[in-house]
């Protein structure tokens, strides 16, 4: 599925965005745009955006509205990002590279999310 | 190494070089350490289990890592499952203790006799221990301990360490644990990818928050000349972050593939 507005659009974008400048400094989406192009490109395979995919990654607790991760989606995330890196052909470092760029925008919005899990 | 220094540099590490192995005998070394260790009535809690990271089946290895843990898990190419042994006291029923007092380590100047471990020590402080909601918490004090003592060697030997907890049900399935161990954690263990500093010696909190003199809430007074000397001898060194830290993480990055 394609995305309905540009990838950059998204506020969890924004938000991965924010975290990896305040990690490394300069501005680390703009200066490698194969980053945006390896979530958009994993989005469309999930066939979902990257709100979508942020949001489906938690629940919210009925009596709080508290947000908790939830453990059976992100077993079902780490699946699809398994078939993700399978369905690119690539192996060794660069096959976890890819997984790896869609799993730093995870980290940055808060999912708990780690190479040793996928 | 002096011991100073030792303390001084060592770090949780978590970039190994997951081809890299481990010399046995340096693992020897680190179950060597952890065996002379300190130990209430001679009991000997700790109980260790080396695993060749390589060797476990790639299912029960996924299985094994916990979701803030798993990357160390995977990297580190020895795993040193470590357990606590409720059983033994009540196996061995003071006989430690007594050796102790053979050896000359426990003696009737502090009241201590054969007699007075079979007829008291056993069974009216050991055994009622056992039954106690505070004896595993007391065992694993000095299990802490001993796996400390290793954990020091390893970092004497050249090694990088690092605890974390694993996973206890696959892990009581592959290496055949006994019902009566506790899961503790697992030290991993390998050839560090990160520089001797890691990124500087990491924060702790205030000297004064955690020591106290006398009674809590008088701190214990910090005197800046042992700090002076403890800096010379090694046991303190550049506090992190070291300027260079992130362009380290990010050059392990991308030689491992992970993300940033």
């Amino acid at each position: 599925m394609a995305l309905e507005r540009p990838i950059d659009d998204y506020e969890s974008v924004a938000a991965w965005a924010k975290g990896l400048r305040e990690q490394w400094g300069g501005d680390p989406l703009a200066e490698e745009p194969e980053k945006l192009r390896t979530l958009q490109a994993f989005c469309e395979f999930a066939d979902t955006d990257p709100d979508a995919l942020v949001a489906f990654c938690f629940l919210r607790r009925k009596a709080t509205g508290e947000r908790f991760a939830s453990v059976k989606r992100r077993a079902a995330v780490a699946e699809q990002l398994r078939a993700f890196r399978a369905e690119s052909g690539l192996t060794g470092t660069q096959a976890r590279a890819r997984v790896s760029e869609v799993l730093s925008f995870l980290i940055h919005n808060g999912v708990l999310m780690n190479p040793g899990m996928v | 190494m002096e011991l100073s220094k030792v303390l001084g540099i060592r770090r949780s590490i978590r970039f190994f070089d997951p081809d890299r192995p481990v010399e046995r005998e340096k693992i020897q070394k680190i179950l060597e350490a952890m065996r002379i260790a300190s130990c209430a009535v001679n009991a000997h809690w700790l109980r260790a289990v080396v695993v060749n990271r390589a060797e476990i089946p790639p299912d029960t290895l996924e299985a094994l890592k916990t979701p803030v843990a798993g990357l160390v898990q995977e990297l580190a190419p020895i795993h040193i499952y470590c357990y606590l042994d409720t059983g033994i006291v009540n196996r061995i029923k003071g006989q430690r203790l007594k050796e102790l007092v053979d050896v000359g380590a426990l003696a009737p100047t502090h009241g201590w006799s054969h007699t007075f471990v079979d007829e008291f020590v056993y069974p009216q402080i050991l055994k009622p221990l056992t039954e106690s909601p505070g004896y595993a918490v007391a065992a694993a004090f000095d299990c802490g301990g001993a796996g400390t003592q290793g954990l020091l060697v390893a970092v004497d030997e050249g090694l990088g360490v690092c605890w974390t907890a694993f996973n206890p049900a696959p892990a009581k399935q592959l290496l055949e644990i006994p019902d009566d161990w506790i899961p503790l954690y697992v030290m991993n263990v390998g050839y560090s990818l990160e520089s001797p500093e890691a990124g500087g010696q990491r924060p702790r909190p205030p000297f004064e928050e955690l020591y106290f003199d006398g009674k809590v809430g008088r701190p214990f007074r910090r005197d800046p000349a042992v700090v002076k000397e403890l800096e010379a001898a090694g046991m303190f060194t550049a506090p992190a972050p070291l300027p260079n830290r992130k362009q380290e993480i990010r050059e392990l990055a991308r030689k491992l593939g992970l993300p940033e």
